[in-house]
């Protein structure tokens, strides 16, 4: 169905609760008021269309801290299409009602709004601060237009103690921020009941470092070397994401060869993390001899990375216009010959995970997250692919060369962690498939275009698929050389909600298997903090500070 | 006296052959904890030196850290650094982590890691190849054995 037909039907059903709509191209836009927003949001729910996609919050930035307005983007995506659903609230009073009950995935990116837009959300369950620090001050917001590091001096308010709302005969177990292999920090806890979860919540925000904010103060150009290392598995896509915006938004469009290029980096991205996460998964079952194998294998793609850009890690391949780097015959050959020797290592892992007994019983039937909920809940990239939902931006919305090179997307029925294992190994194939293909054919030409210094101004959403998923970018311009607001929403904000439910009612020996399966790339290092105390048969409940009192005296000498 | 100058001697000697290495990330990209990885996995193989990653602080010579320092991440860096058993190293890995780096100015971070925890060895890069990784702890290693000549030990 065309996205005019699909608007046109929208259009009518939300009718009543918008005041005004736009078309242009993809995307439709509807004013909507605070009081109208709930019932426009469920009358546009009940029609299945589409996902929740991001929340934006824009502030038009008066001198005066009550003049003014703060506008919220309720985006909803299908394929290319974009539905923003559009509210305006009074600066000296932001306060827009949650959509949570119509749309359950909305409550993290409600929060977010909350704490840096300072946006009240009514009806927000669970007050607990998600991406800024406990001693940040009160009404302090750091994406408002008038905010200043001054005023966000540290309050001296202490963490709040783990497990402080803990009931008598249950354990909280803590599992984070500090992880003993890996890389990202992230706070659990899991209640149990013996070996069974009986609740997951989380805590983000330890890498939480402001790169929202911090794009503001930088020119276009030096935006994308900042974007680019928002994550560092993740590089190339997050800058290719941000330069297809301010293109789009310049008016400039990339040379063929560049966006071949790009889009060969692309799949040679997808191609490390894939690898990556497959040794980490395995690494999470107890199988460190395939994290080995697997981590040895991937240096094969580093090095061809490397010979393409002389990076490792961040490519820096993206200029607002075209690409900095060729692929000429020679590299083209040793790309060639890196797929060769692992599309034969990519079949043998598959045989292993499909195969090998003791790995399957670790995976096969553990982490389901079923068609309903991963469509429900949001769920983006392989994570939702392994659920049988069909969401690929490469193949639904093309990009780049992907418009020329269609690429087959990957579908598993079977919901399980074994599924989301076939599903990324299969996409490694599908990866060398296309590379190989751009390659063989690769069109000639200039690459790149001379860009504006300054952008003219607009907004543009830009969503691209990342190996773990759809992200997604909203930027808007004022017309100057830095960015008025950058809204960056990545693939794993989305999956958090489907992996915490599914968590559920699993042993806990399997929930590190289960986080590491949406590919955030977890391991855990759980210390208890309920005692029960030998000799006594109650239990004690310690604050941080007093286990790490003891801790520290314990290892002094001081404890007996 | 003799006897425990001995042990410390004999401690220290297995120290600088098989230090035990804790990671931790106050904020970084992941492009750095994975280079770390990296350099732990076959082709570089960090345990060549004796060097192994594992789990809790409370059995780690070495922090290895990563990133710039977020408000959030401070407090668990220190508890990280200060769970750990005297005496103790720290290596600060890429360019964040020496000025934060692309990060420089952002609201939400407190400064580099030497502003919180003392630093044995800076490893610039962004990220720093696994050759430069192997390169900070084969130095920490050196600065170790050298203290083994002076008396009195290591710091």
């Amino acid at each position: 169905m065309s996205p005019e037909a699909d608007f046109l039907r929208i259009s009518e059903s939300v009718g009543p609760w918008v005041s005004g709509s736009r078309t242009a191209g993809h995307r439709l836009d509807m004013d909507t008021s605070a009081e109208r927003l709930v019932p426009a949001v469920t009358a546009f729910k009940n029609l299945s269309w589409g996902y929740l996609s991001a929340i934006t919050g824009l502030d038009s930035g008066t001198v005066e801290p009550s003049d003014g307005h703060i506008e919220v983007l309720y985006h909803f995506c299908r394929g290319p299409a974009v539905v923003t659903f559009r509210v305006k609230v009074p600066r000296g009073d932001p306060s827009v009602p949650s959509i949570g009950a119509p749309v359950p995935p909305a409550v993290l990116f409600e929060r977010e709004l909350a704490e840096t837009m300072g946006v009240r959300v009514t009806g927000l369950p669970d007050g607990k601060r998600q991406f800024l620090s406990d001693d940040w001050p009160e009404n302090v917001y750091p994406l408002r237009k008038d905010f200043t590091l001054e005023s966000a001096a540290a309050t001296g308010e202490p963490a709040p103690a783990v497990g402080s709302g803990e009931e008598p005969g249950t354990f909280i177990i803590p599992i984070g921020p500090q992880h003993p292999a890996l890389k990202e920090p992230g706070h659990f806890e899991l209640t149990v009941d013996g070996e069974i979860v009986t609740h997951a919540s989380i805590r983000l925000g330890y890498v939480h470092r402001g790169i929202e904010k911090g794009a503001e103060d930088r020119s276009w150009v030096h935006n994308i070397y900042l974007m680019e290392r928002i994550c560092g598995i993740c590089s190339h896509i997050h800058a290719t994401a941000y330069v297809l915006g301010v293109e789009s938004l310049a008016g400039v469009a990339a040379p063929p060869r560049a966006q071949a290029v790009r889009t060969v980096f692309c799949e040679m991205e997808r191609i490390h993390s894939h690898l990556l996460w497959l040794g980490v998964a395995a690494h999470e079952a107890g199988f460190d001899t395939l994290f080995m194998y697997s981590w040895r294998d991937r240096e094969t793609i580093m090095d061809l990375l490397e010979e393409l850009s002389g990076n490792r890690v961040n490519y820096s391949v993206n200029l607002l216009g075209g690409v900095k780097y060729d692929v000429d015959t020679k590299a083209a050959d040793s790309v060639r010959r890196g797929l060769d020797f692992l599309e034969r290592r990519t079949k043998h892992y598959m045989k292993i995970v499909t195969s090998d007994e003791s790995f399957l019983r670790r995976t096969r039937g553990v982490g389901a997250i079923t068609y309903d909920q991963a469509n429900l809940l949001g769920t983006v990239g392989p994570t939702a692919r392994a659920s049988g939902v069909s969401r690929d931006l490469r193949h639904e919305a093309p990009y780049l060369a992907y418009r020329d090179f269609p690429i087959r997307p990957v579908l598993d029925s079977r919901c399980d962690l074994a599924a989301r294992f076939v599903v990324r190994i299969n996409e490694l194939f599908e990866s060398y498939r296309m590379v190989r293909e751009i390659l063989d054919r690769m069109p000639a030409g200039e690459l790149a275009v001379p860009a504006p210094r300054k952008v003219q101004e607009g907004e543009v959403i830009s969503r691209v698929e990342a190996p773990r998923g759809e992200l997604f970018y909203y930027l808007r311009s004022t017309g100057g050389v830095k960015p008025d607001r950058v809204k960056v929403r990545t693939p794993s904000l989305c999956n958090w909600a489907a992996v915490l439910s599914v968590a559920v009612g699993h042993k806990l020996a399997d929930i590190p298997m289960i986080l590491v399966g949406i590919d955030p790339c977890f391991s855990c290092n759980d210390r208890s903090i309920t005692l029960r105390r030998r000799g006594s048969r109650s239990l004690e409940n310690w604050s941080w500070e007093d286990l790490r009192a003891y801790g520290i005296s314990y290892y002094a000498g001081g404890a007996t | 006296m003799a006897l425990r100058g001995a042990l410390d001697k004999a401690a220290l000697w297995s120290r600088i052959n098989s230090p035990w290495l804790v990671h931790f990330n106050s904020g970084s990209c992941n492009g750095c904890d994975i280079e770390i990885l990296a350099t732990l996995a076959p082709r570089y193989d960090l345990e060549r030196f004796g060097v192994k990653l594992q789990g809790s602080p409370r059995h780690a010579d070495v922090l290895i850290c990563t990133g710039p320092v977020t408000r959030l991440a401070r407090e668990r860096l220190l508890r990280t650094y200060e769970q750990m058993p005297a005496p103790k190293f720290v290596i600060a890995v890429g360019s964040c982590s020496i000025t934060g780096g692309a990060f420089h100015g952002c609201y939400n971070i407190v400064g580099d890691i030497g502003d919180v925890i003392p630093v044995d060895v800076y490893v610039p890069g962004c990220p720093p190849r696994p050759e430069a990784i192997i390169d900070g702890v084969v130095q920490l290693l050196t600065k170790l054995r050298a203290s083994i000549a002076r008396p009195g030990g290591a710091s």
